[in-house]
């Protein structure tokens, strides 16, 4: 069963995944702002303005609960067995 | 140790060009190598010649400084070391007594004495220079401490302390004293371990003299990085940090204190560190944190007094430094990251001094258990506590160094210090709202600028810190509420206004928008959390907290933008947008479940909005291709819009918009079969039976399977054949429409069904002839459905309709009934091919495949839940409970204070804070003199509002105008007696309606104003126009309705008001009647159902109310009918069942017996009930 796999998945890894996925997705659906920012004047060059922004981007996570990532990523990875069945 | 013998060459030919070249006014020292003792001892004899003073001091430091240099294990070194050992044993004082007098190297001391004398600036420099060395070296030999500490010993005293001081405070551009003078007291400190640190620390006077000054002695200028300072040449500055630090080290915790409680040290030791070289920054942060923070035996307060706000605030000025060369950065730790330790460590932790212990959300002088008299309370509520609106502008702390602090930092523009300030806020909860309310200028307005995405990132980790324990960081909640506005200030810190926050959300960035919704959504998770701890049981005085609980979520909406901007913000967000439309509409459903009044009064109307998403999620899955996760995230968007429309009580499941195909239901019914593998659907599928269960497409009895033959024979046809697929929905589709307009007709079709069957079959009459109706209306639409239809619609069919009602047979339906609707249907069928074959499959309910997509089990739970309950229980509910679920507290309750309060208040305040309502409240007061005094300050107010810009001051004019009229002239006495509760209820709740011109009630409180000047008082306003009259505004009659109960539940308070719900002959009867009538609506949503549950139980309250109660309206056998209609098991049927023995217990048992003849008596305890 592809939910008992997953169900393994240790809670920092489902996080890990889970952020990474965040970020995919939000510099996707906001890449056009992102470019904005990064060309305002106030804009840090270096380490520390995309520090700045990826810490802001990324703290949306805390809006999902654990059971919610899961979910998320989970779904990722019973598909492809799934797939590949078909 | 570094040497200052390079004066020529190197420093000339342009070492540091910054340097300012030091002109030398003396020519450089001869010197000449040394062979044996003897000649040392004569080259160091005291001479009045500085000149040959001189040429022996150098000779004796080069030849120190090759001791210190060249390799020990050369017999040129035993030599130097015997020689040295020699010349030392022949300076030695004879006995401890001559020590006392002469002291070691007298020849030596007795020249600097000399040149003391003479103001010989180079023996001066020379003579200490050469004993730091001298120490430095004897610290190396164990066989030669002894000297050591008797030069230590010589150096200690007067004349000798005498002239380091002298030394010490030279002129400032006098480095080479300086410096070298440093360089000995450090030795000296450090000798042996700290063996004679005390006593250098006792003659502090001498020397730590003019150390504060030597700490700002630097090699560069203001602003300068000293980042290129020659390591091998330290400036005064380096000296004096070293000799500073030794002194930490070596000295014993008290001496410590003293020494760091001289401030002058501490701000020069501060003073110039974001200037030093980064190696001299390390050396300060390491030190400071070895030796004072991390020492567990330095005194409290001796920490404090070296972390004072100004230290802080110059460590947290190395945020900013210079990153390091690529050869630094090597070996060196970054420095804004040990500044970020250091200050995280000195912030946060309670034994470093700086942090106090604070009680949270109360302020400092504040006592939250402090006693207030109970009539104060009950009269005033929360204004009776003096403090309560004191903190708007100002809060005091506890922590006023952090306080300060805080305000040097600026967590917008950087990660770590962001991180710094949220770890202080988290220790110290009280810092949140004074951090804001001093820091206003900073405003929130929006601008896609890297600022403004720092403070929203900022702001966004303040909304989520968690919510002090119990509000105080104790393990009890004290005996009072704390101050709203600190509250507030923490859910949603004071930058977030409604005007800023409304202007985010509708922004053209869009990732502004986002940032703003984020944050909404974390600040109205916090709210529920804060409202739920208001609510926790174990408050003393639980009125006065669910008051202040009220006025929480008062002013949260009135800082939070209007639910319409959040909807319009959804609106725009374009389709591929998914974190954003996730989190928009995430947002919207935390409104309908934190604070519902807000959200039902926006007229939303979620069908569209889950129509769209609903066709984008099956276009989705009939693509079967992209990410599953992005599946996943849209189908989360989705459970926010079902939850939605299960709050908004104008949902239409089943009109199927212009540019659909589908139902929304069907659509619904499409995603949950056709989603892709792994993806959790337990809530879609929660909705899809509730909403059959609600209009009536499966039986609700308890062992009905339900929906469950459905969804099992759609995935099943699924599985078999893909293809099928988009032929069954449209059939399907107008079934289950056909069947929610009328699932009467359904019913009664099936119920004739059953009976032919069972005729027919000669069945006895006790078995149960169920079937479920969509498999009716399947019988009554195959004809049209196949009538026309090509040979792939043929094929769908006879695929989908036996496997279905195969399904509802091994679920447990009758097989007899089913068995004639499955030779109706295959008489249409002309074709014999298309002629079903029965499926044997062996059905059971707990392997359905839709359970395989749930992670969680849940659906099987509640399957087998629901089967394996043969008889379930009422639950039992007791009187507290009942009480806190129906008990509402007295709208027109008195305020007194009202009367002093208004008029310093603006007209949006009168009209949006309550105050014109709590004046107009006071009608009703029991005391002739305060309703007197009311109906003045009411015409007052009105004439105020009048002359005011307010927006809807003329309405809110005609209406105070009016009800003043009234009290006074329609025949009606103030000072007599109240004014009747539902003239004043009316008022108060108009005045609501009035200040929001969307409401859907404004049109006809208008109307009603404008009727005429003066009220009938024996009337209830307004309440036929709400049950009889079509709404003013489409799809608004729930929301007039859920208005009406409120304003009713105000107008019941006395045995009076009762009178008029029963007597007052309206259109349709008595007006409790009609109110009662509301609940045999089918569609009615629970929460209007218990509000007119809270109506009953306020009738109870009331003196002979539950008498009348039983009496004149049939309450006993109204309650059990609505209780009848919930599952018996769930809450709603508990509470009617609670609220019943409520009646009996509060009413005249006597008289209702005999009136009844025992006849309730028998029902309630026929119910087991005692």
């Amino acid at each position: 069963m592809p939910s008992k796999i997953s169900e393994k998945k240790p809670e920092k890894e489902v996080a890990a995944e889970f952020t990474s996925y965040y970020l995919q997705r939000a510099t996707q659906e906001f890449a056009e702002d992102l470019d904005k920012v990064r060309s305002a004047d106030d804009f840090k060059s270096g380490p520390d303005g995309i520090a700045m922004l990826v810490h802001a981007l990324q703290q949306g996570t805390a809006l999902f609960s654990s059971e919610d990532q899961r979910r998320i990523i989970v779904a990722a990875q019973t598909t492809s067995p799934a797939a590949e069945e078909k | 140790m570094g040497k200052r013998q390079s004066l020529g060459g190197d420093a000339a030919a342009g070492g540091n060009p910054r340097k300012r070249q030091r002109i030398v006014h003396h020519e450089a020292p001869t010197s000449e190598k040394i062979h044996a003792s003897r000649q040392l001892q004569q080259l160091l004899t005291f001479d009045q010649d500085t000149g040959k003073a001189r040429h022996g001091l150098q000779s004796f430091k080069l030849f120190l400084e090759e001791l210190l240099s060249e390799d020990k294990t050369t017999t040129d070194h035993e030599t130097r070391c015997r020689i040295l050992r020699e010349y030392l044993e022949s300076t030695r004082p004879g006995s401890e007594e001559e020590e006392k007098n002469a002291a070691y190297l007298p020849d030596i001391m007795q020249t600097w004495s000399h040149a003391g004398q003479l103001n010989n600036d180079q023996v001066m420099s020379a003579v200490p220079a050469v004993l730091a060395l001298l120490l430095r070296l004897l610290s190396q030999s164990l066989d030669l401490v002894l000297f050591g500490l008797g030069v230590c010993r010589a150096l200690l005293q007067k004349k000798q302390l005498d002239l380091m001081a002298r030394n010490l405070c030279t002129d400032k551009g006098k480095s080479f004293i300086i410096s070298p003078t440093l360089r000995l007291l450090r030795e000296a400190i450090c000798f042996d371990g700290g063996a004679v640190a005390k006593p250098f620390f006792r003659a502090r006077t001498f020397t730590l003299k003019a150390l504060a000054r030597n700490l700002g002695i630097a090699h560069v200028g203001v602003g300068e990085i000293a980042v290129d300072e020659d390591k091998k040449r330290p400036s005064t500055r380096t000296n004096a940090v070293r000799f500073f630090l030794s002194a930490l080290k070596f000295l014993h915790p008290e001496a410590k204190k003293e020494l760091l409680s001289q401030k002058d040290v501490i701000a020069g030791l501060m003073r110039g560190i974001k200037q030093d070289p980064p190696y001299l920054v390390i050396e300060i942060l390491e030190g400071l944190r070895d030796l004072v923070i991390q020492d567990d035996k330095v005194p409290r307060e001796a920490k404090a007094s070296l972390l004072n706000s100004s230290t802080l605030a110059r460590v947290a000025s190395l945020y900013s430094y210079p990153s390091l060369s690529d050869e630094d950065s090597d070996h060196l730790p970054s420095i804004p990251d040990l500044a970020h330790s250091f200050l995280m460590t000195a912030c946060t932790s309670p034994s470093c001094g700086v942090l106090k212990f604070d009680s949270g959300f109360y302020p400092r002088d504040v006592d939250p258990d402090a006693a207030v008299p109970g009539a104060e309370l009950d009269d005033l509520g929360l204004e009776s506590i003096v403090w309560m609106n004191r903190f708007k502008n100002d809060v005091p702390v506890r922590n006023y160094v952090l306080s300060t602090f805080l305000q040097d930092l600026r967590p917008w523009s950087n990660v770590k210090q962001s991180e710094l300030v949220i770890a202080i806020f988290k220790v110290a909860p009280e810092l949140v709202a004074h951090f804001f309310i001093t820091n206003k200028s900073f405003s929130f307005e929006p601008k896609l600028s890297a600022t403004w995405i720092g403070y929203a990132a900022f702001l966004f980790q303040t909304a989520t810190l968690p919510l002090p324990d119990c509000f105080c960081r104790a393990p009890n909640y004290p005996l009072l509420p704390p101050p709203t506005s600190i509250v507030v200030d923490n859910i949603l810190p004071l930058p977030l206004n409604q005007k800023a926050l409304a202007r985010c959300l509708a922004h053209k960035g869009s990732m502004i928008s986002f940032f703003a919704t984020r944050i909404l959504v974390v600040a109205l998770q916090k709210l529920d959390l804060a409202v739920k701890m208001y609510h926790d049981p174990s408050h003393a005085n639980k009125t006065l907290w669910g008051e202040a609980a009220r006025r929480l979520a008062d002013e949260f909406c009135q800082r939070s933008p209007n639910i319409q901007e959040m909807i319009n913000s959804y609106r725009s967000i374009p389709g591929q947008d998914l974190l954003h439309r996730e989190a928009a509409s995430r947002l919207l459903r935390l409104y309908y479940e934190v604070i519902p009044q807000v959200a039902l009064m926006a007229k939303f109307d979620v069908s569209p909005f889950l129509e769209t998403a609903l066709k984008r999620l099956s276009e989705k899955s009939e693509q079967e291709e992209g990410d599953a996760r992005d599946h996943a995230l849209s189908l989360m968007e989705l459970e926010n819009l079902l939850a939605i429309a299960g709050y908004s009580p104008g949902m239409r499941w089943f009109s199927v918009a212009e540019n659909l195909a589908l139902s929304p239901f069907t659509s619904l019914l499409k995603v949950f079969v056709e989603a892709p593998h792994g993806v959790v659907l337990s809530k879609v599928r929660e909705v899809l039976d509730f909403v059959a269960k609600e209009q009536q497409l499966a039986p609700t009895r308890p062992g009905n399977p339900g929906m469950v033959p459905l969804l099992e024979c759609l995935q099943y046809v699924r599985s078999t054949d893909a293809s099928y697929m988009p032929h069954i929905w449209p059939f399907l589709d107008n079934c289950l429409t056909r069947l929610a307009t009328a699932p009467i007709k359904y019913l009664e079709s099936m119920q004739n069904m059953a009976q032919q069957a069972t005729s027919s079959k000669k069945r006895g009459p006790q078995e149960k002839a169920i079937v479920s109706p969509m498999a009716v209306v399947m019988a009554e639409q195959t004809p049209f459905a196949i009538k026309g239809a090509d040979g792939v619609v043929l094929g769908a069919l006879s695929a989908f309709l036996p496997v279905f009602l195969d399904f509802s047979e091994t679920a447990g339906e009758s097989r007899k009934v089913l068995d004639t609707i499955r030779e109706s249907i295959n008489g249409h069928f002309d074709d014999k091919k298309a002629r079903h074959k029965r499926v044997k499959r062996p059905y059971q309910f707990n392997s359905l495949p839709s359970n395989e997509k749930t992670t969680d089990g849940e659906t099987e739970e509640r399957t087998s839940n629901s089967r394996g309950k043969t008889k379930s229980e009422v639950p039992m509910i007791n009187d507290d409970q009942l009480q806190e679920t129906l008990h509402v507290e007295d709208g027109l309750a008195a305020d007194n204070s009202a009367l002093m309060k208004w008029p310093s208040k603006t007209a949006d305040e009168l009209v949006d804070d309550g105050y014109a309502m709590s004046l107009v409240s006071l009608l009703v007061s029991e005391h002739a003199s305060i309703r007197r005094e009311a109906l003045v300050n009411i015409l007052k107010m009105a004439a105020k509002l009048k002359a005011s810009d307010y927006e809807e001051k003329e309405q809110i004019w005609l209406l105070l105008s009016e009800i003043s009229e009234s009290a006074s002239k329609a025949g009606h006495d103030i000072g007599q007696g109240p004014l009747p509760s539902q003239v004043v209820a009316f008022a108060c709740h108009a005045i609501k309606v009035l200040r929001d011109p969307l409401n859907p009630l404004y049109p006809k409180v208008n109307t009603f104003l404008t009727r005429g000047p003066v009220w009938d008082l024996n009337k209830v306003p307004l309440v036929n126009e709400v049950l009889s009259e079509e709404p003013s505004v489409d799809d608004s009659y729930y929301a007039q309705i859920s208005w009406l109960l409120a304003y009713m539940i105000d107008a019941l308070r006395t045995p009076a008001d009762l009178a008029l719900f029963h007597k007052k002959r309206l259109h349709g009867g008595p007006l409790l009647e009609r109110l009662l009538a509301l609940a045999s609506n089918p569609y009615m949503r629970n929460p209007l159902k218990m509000q007119i549950l809270r109506l009953l139980y306020r009738a109870t309250t009331i003196e002979g109310g539950s008498t009348t109660l039983i009496t004149r309206f049939g309450i006993v056998s109204w309650l059990e009918a609505q209780g009848a209609s919930y599952a018996q098991d769930s809450e709603e049927a508990g509470i009617h069942m609670a609220l019943l023995r409520r009646i009996w217990s509060t009413c005249d048992q006597q008289r209702v017996s005999a009136w009844s003849r025992q006849g309730i008596e028998g029902v309630i305890n026929g119910d087991g009930l005692s």
